[in-house]
């Protein structure tokens, strides 16, 4: 019974999108984040539509556009088959051909900060392995900036990128 | 290339068609005397530029019969080696320079080599490239209407003028007219591609090579989005002689280094750059010293076999030519390095080969490439073009004592990322080409075509140390490749970008985690050879081309 009031509560939480800060688009800050290689540009566009959350990313590398997004659910596990990693481009590490990706989603510390996993299978020159990422997205209280740190199963140091948020009229344009 | 990439060679004295000269065993007869100057950085159309342009086309035809001009550029030019090699041409050669403070004293004392000057129109671009093909079919200096003064000072009349020809015209119009008058008369055998550099600066420093040799100079676009500049540029390479060389780059403001290289190599033909690549008009006509012979540092021989340890296993290749790269720079030699050398060079600039040969230190170790005798992407050289070239490489490697082929095939990728992969067939060339090398090396930035033939490993780039990367985070690149790839032994080959500073690579490699061994490349793939806990791997038909080539004609 106690459980079960816990459980909706809790996809009651999930279901108000808990943060509507984090909803928008972002622009990378590259003088406050780690550096990026294999870009030069990076825009995070998150959307939140009751559990699901949808981060864009909005990425340029010389002429060259990528946009690909991730939808979570904080409500379960998904599955995907095209999930995309903000690769570190001058490693030998890609998407594994045909490889699928379960991720999942969860609000945090009281529903101010989104944490993300996903199991992402990898190529790299010995074959395919496992990739666990975890990443949590924190807006500031002003609302103006995000920090994303990765942390990946086979890297000690976080990645951190900051985004400063594109106000609504330019992120139309 | 990429990017800042770029690739280098010098000079070519004799045709690309010629069976691999050997080098003469003695100097060939020196001018002892010669004459320098020192350039500066500036080279802006509107300051610069047109004295260098000068001075340039007069070297060209100052050195048409011997080596008589050399220019020195200040260190912070993309090729570092004009100093160091001025020096060895003093100390090796017996050279003894005289300093030309000016263009004027330039004037007077090569006016003999011209007969008269051509006149470029600075309000079109293109101008500039057409006036350095009527140079050299000419024998006339060029230049801007406010250094005609000047020239008349010294006695040259005018030749021809193209202030006003092709105002209002467009490139491919101004290089058709181009090519009516003056292709005929120019060499088949190579071509001047005198693009790089675009807009308020330009940087034509290999002209006095065109102008020597009597090249067509043009800045003609590989991008297929310019139909009619395309056009004519594959008619123009497809006069070309087979094995011929494409000399300078490509217009940064057309098309990629990607593109033109592709296109090239459709045509079996080879890129020597870089369109600033200096002196190749004095460098070509000096031979190696008497007694000298390439002795590369050979850490293994080629018939040995060598039995991996469960370790990670790290070697460091520079590639981009060793004259544009890190050899002048602080820290070389205190990390086993392999430095890719354009092979032609022994052609081109056996001095420069000599030079660097000379100053190598134990850790310094020289392979060939880059994918032949010359730049090229192996992909897309026609399979009845592939035998000429590569027994070309081979004579080129035998005669360098070099045992490892580097090849990069960037036709696919989008700059120095994505897709960098070898055909299986492409493969299969290499390993029937090369029976003798130790192994391959594949890649600029990272690729995965990998294989393992009898003896013969190819290896691709797992790393591509980007010089502006933070090194906290270069360390942290290559401990999650070590931990990524948790089979020991694993075999970490990493590209070392130009520029990259070989002290800070030092520092990274004392941050790295793991049962690590520094080793130099051929000790590299020869127990990369023992054990295979790599994947064999070709370019993958499915996988995206940010670039895929041209239409046969």
């Amino acid at each position: 019974m106690i459980a079960g009031g816990l459980l909706a509560l809790g996809l009651a939480t999930a279901a108000m999108a808990a943060n509507p800060a984090l909803a928008g688009r972002w622009r990378y800050e590259p003088t406050l984040s780690t550096a990026l290689d294999g870009w030069h540009k990076m825009d995070l566009v998150i959307a939140l539509e009751g559990t699901k959350v949808a981060v864009t990313h909005d990425m340029l590398w010389i002429r060259s556009k990528v946009v690909a997004t991730n939808t979570y659910d904080t409500a379960r596990a998904v599955e995907a088959k095209d999930y995309f990693r903000v690769e570190q481009r001058h490693m030998a590490v890609y998407p594994a051909k045909g490889g699928v990706t379960t991720a999942t989603a969860a609000w945090i510390d009281g529903d101010r900060v989104l944490r993300t996993e996903a199991f992402t299978p990898v190529e790299v020159s010995q074959g395919n392995v496992t990739m666990r990422i975890t990443s949590e997205y924190r807006v500031s209280e002003t609302g103006d900036t995000l920090t994303v740190i990765e942390l990946h199963s086979t890297r000690n140091r976080p990645l951190v990128y900051v985004f400063k948020k594109v106000p609504a009229e330019a992120a139309k344009n | 290339m990429k990017k800042l990439i770029s690739f280098l060679t010098l000079a070519l004295a004799t045709a690309l068609v010629a069976p691999a000269a050997e080098p003469a065993a003695t100097a060939a007869p020196a001018a002892k005397q010669a004459w320098s100057m020192n350039f500066d950085l500036d080279w802006t159309v509107a300051g610069g530029l047109p004295e260098k342009a000068l001075l340039v086309s007069l070297q060209g035809l100052a050195n048409r019969t011997s080596p008589q001009f050399y220019i020195v550029h200040p260190p912070q030019y993309q090729w570092e080696i004009t100093g160091p090699l001025f020096e060895f041409y003093q100390r090796k050669h017996g050279v003894q320079f005289t300093e030309l403070p000016t263009a004027d004293a330039a004037l007077a004392q090569f006016k003999s080599a011209a007969k008269g000057y051509v006149v470029w129109d600075k309000t079109v671009g293109a101008s500039l490239n057409v006036a350095f093909t009527i140079a050299g079919l000419e024998d006339a200096v060029v230049v801007s209407e406010e250094l005609i003064p000047l020239v008349e000072k010294h006695g040259l009349k005018p030749i021809d003028d193209l202030r006003g020809r092709y105002t209002g015209q467009t490139d491919d119009v101004i290089y058709q007219d181009a090519y009516d008058k003056y292709w005929a008369r120019c060499a088949k055998d190579r071509i001047m591609l005198m693009g790089g550099h675009v807009g308020a600066v330009r940087m034509p420093g290999m002209a006095d090579w065109g102008v020597r040799e009597k090249m067509f100079f043009h800045d003609l676009s590989a991008n297929p989005k310019h139909t009619k500049e395309l056009a004519l540029n594959r008619r123009l390479l497809s006069e070309i002689e087979p094995g011929g060389y494409v000399f300078g780059w490509h217009s940064y403001g057309k098309d990629t280094e990607e593109q033109y290289t592709t296109l090239l190599s459709t045509y079996g033909l080879r890129m020597e750059g870089l369109h600033n690549l200096p002196n190749l008009s004095f460098n070509c006509q000096f031979t190696f010293t008497p007694g000298f012979k390439f002795t590369n540092n050979h850490h293994v021989a080629k018939d040995a076999k060598l039995t991996a340890e469960p370790k990670v296993y790290l070697a460091f290749v520079q590639s981009d030519s060793i004259g544009i790269g890190v050899w002048t720079k602080p820290g070389r030699g205190k990390l086993p390095f392999a430095w890719q050398v354009t092979m032609n060079w022994t052609e081109f600039s056996p001095a420069a080969l000599e030079y660097f040969h000379e100053s190598a230190t134990p850790n310094d170790y020289f392979i060939g490439g880059l994918s032949g005798p010359g730049y090229m992407y192996p992909n897309h050289i026609p399979p009845e073009r592939f035998p000429l070239l590569m027994e070309r490489a081979n004579k080129l490697m035998a005669m360098l004592d070099e045992h490892v082929m580097e090849i990069m095939d960037n036709s696919a990728a989008d700059g120095n990322v994505g897709n960098a992969d070898l055909t299986k067939e492409t493969v299969d060339r290499y390993y029937a080409a090369f029976p003798n090398v130790i192994g391959f090396i594949n890649g600029y930035g990272p690729a995965r075509t990998r294989d393992l033939r009898d003896t013969r490993p190819m290896i691709s780039y797992d790393y591509y140390i980007d010089p502006r990367r933070p090194r906290a985070e270069v360390a942290a690149d290559l401990n999650e490749l070590i931990a990524l790839n948790a089979k020991r032994p694993y075999f970490l080959l990493i590209h070392v970008r130009e520029s990259n500073d070989v002290n800070s690579l030092v520092e990274v490699t004392k941050q790295l985690e793991g049962p690590i061994e520094i080793v130099p490349v051929d000790v590299f793939l020869k127990l990369a050879a023992s054990n295979k806990t790599y994947t064999t791997r070709y370019q993958d038909p499915e996988e995206p081309k940010h670039f895929s080539g041209y239409p046969k004609e």
